[in-house]
């Protein structure tokens, strides 16, 4: 996981505390991000990151960990041929 | 003769190659007013034309559900070609479940080849597309027949066409025959310059030959009957279907804008009011298709099909979609803003879809249906919903 990636995600984490670590198996809901949030996330990530993340991504499993999320992002940018 | 053998062998897969081919002719036939012949030839080559036909006549064996899946997706590419296709689909499934055996034999098994195409004759002057009087008879198997409006009736290779029964017939004995081109002699006498749906080039015709003894679909004189279990449910399901597909097709375009890194950043996609217009937009098309599913499981019961709740629900389903298919687009050319949604040069080519659909409430015409169902809604005074 990026530092940009990480404090990307943290923004939309409103339960977790600024200096507490982003544990990457946490479930995301519980720190804070909802469903209604998610898009906004994609949004930022894709502009931050360069990236674009397909619609295959678009799921609940994406949206649960940091670990599943960085990996959704870490494939989009492999297949774009630039590195998150 | 078929090239349907050299198509894939999976339905979404026929669709996928058909789809591809149609949108790339979408533009051209909307612009030139023009029949999509090319369109046409791809579907004839899909072994989709024969998609109700059963596999005995060397059909796909395919049900509504899969005439339902067909051509949302048909009209998300072109709703001219998908209507075109849909209603052809309707004219086989009357021949299907009506045609006297040695009628299906012969037309069915070249509706299969993808050789026959049937257009549909019911419009009289003055009754519009009123399906259940005929002011023009059949004089021992002679047919004569002026039809303000045909669609697609200069390219079609045969023709459902209802008559009243004999000369000396009350106007509500009608009954419906099948002809093929080749033993008519056509008369073309009106152009096509319509605001939308300008591929479906639906001319008036004047028809005039002799048909076979057993070209005459379902009872004679008694076209009530193929109507209402046949041709009605299977036109509103099939019509439906492709105006759903059209506006679904719209929302799909307009999601691949907004999430565009591009051009998002000028659409503000995280406004609330786009938001609202988007959840509505997306609420509108669940509705829909939800009706639409609860349709087919009733067009599938022919026990109660001529039940007032049914009928109520398959008029409802053609005026409900044919609205909000059209209040979808409209929504959605406000989300995208005058240079997405109005120019008719923009990719998204919703003034077009907008253009099309427009025509929907006056395709067998809302008001009508309306006046009908009020009738019926009055007469089901314990409110019978599918519940």
């Amino acid at each position: 996981m990026n530092d940009i990636f990480v404090a990307v995600l943290r923004r939309r984490l409103i339960y977790l505390a600024p200096d507490a670590p982003l544990d990457p198996d946490a479930a995301l809901r519980s720190l804070g991000l909802d469903s209604m949030q998610a898009v906004d996330l994609v949004f930022d990530l894709e502009d931050e990151l360069g990236v674009v993340l397909p619609d295959e991504a678009m799921n609940a499993a994406t949206f649960a960990t940091a670990r599943n999320l960085w990996s959704a992002v870490s494939d989009a940018g492999a297949s774009a041929g630039v590195r998150p | 003769m078929s090239t349907a053998v050299a198509s894939p062998a999976t339905l979404s897969g026929r669709t996928g190659h058909v789809v591809a081919a149609i949108r790339e002719h979408a533009a051209a036939i909307d612009e030139a007013a023009s029949f999509p012949i090319d369109s046409l030839q791809a579907l004839r080559n899909s072994g989709l034309m024969g998609l109700l036909v059963p596999a005995r006549y060397g059909g796909l064996g395919g049900d509504l559900h899969d005439l339902v899946a067909v051509a949302v997706e048909l009209a998300g590419a072109c709703l001219s070609t998908a209507m075109i296709w849909a209603m052809h689909c309707q004219q086989v499934a009357g021949i299907v479940a009506f045609g006297s055996p040695t009628l299906r034999e012969r037309v069915l098994r070249q509706v299969a080849h993808g050789e026959v195409y049937i257009a549909s004759v019911t419009t009289e002057r003055g009754k519009g597309g009123h399906l259940l009087t005929a002011d023009q008879a059949m004089d021992n198997f002679h047919v004569r027949r002026d039809a303000p409006i045909v669609t697609g009736g200069e390219y079609a290779d045969g023709f459902l066409i209802t008559m009243r029964d004999l000369p000396e017939a009350p106007p509500n004995a009608v009954s419906l025959v099948y002809a093929p081109r080749s033993a008519l002699a056509l008369q073309s006498n009106g152009s096509w310059n319509p605001m939308g749906m300008r591929g479906t080039h639906s001319v008036g015709l004047v028809l005039e030959g002799d048909i076979e003894p057993d070209a005459i679909v379902g009872p004679p004189g008694d076209f009530k009957t193929v109507a209402v279990t046949t041709f009605a449910p299977v036109g509103h399901i099939a019509w439906a279907a492709c105006w759903l597909g059209a506006a679904r097709g719209a929302l799909r375009d307009v999601l691949r804008l907004l999430r565009s890194p591009a051009d998002r950043g000028s659409l503000a996609p995280d406004s609330e009011l786009l938001r609202h217009r988007v959840a509505r937009v997306r609420m509108e098309l669940d509705v829909m298709a939800a009706l639409l599913a609860r349709c087919l499981t009733d067009a599938a019961d022919t026990e109660r099909i001529e039940d007032i709740p049914v009928q109520l629900r398959l008029n409802a389903l053609k005026v409900y979609v044919a609205e909000h298919s059209l209040q979808v687009v409209d929504t959605l050319i406000e989300v995208v803003g005058l240079r997405h949604g109005y120019l008719r040069d923009s990719p998204l080519r919703l003034e077009r879809v907008f253009r099309d659909l427009r025509s929907a409430s006056l395709n067998y015409a809302n008001d009508r249906l309306l006046a009908a169902n009020g009738g019926l809604a009055l007469l089901d005074q314990g409110v019978n919903l599918a519940l």
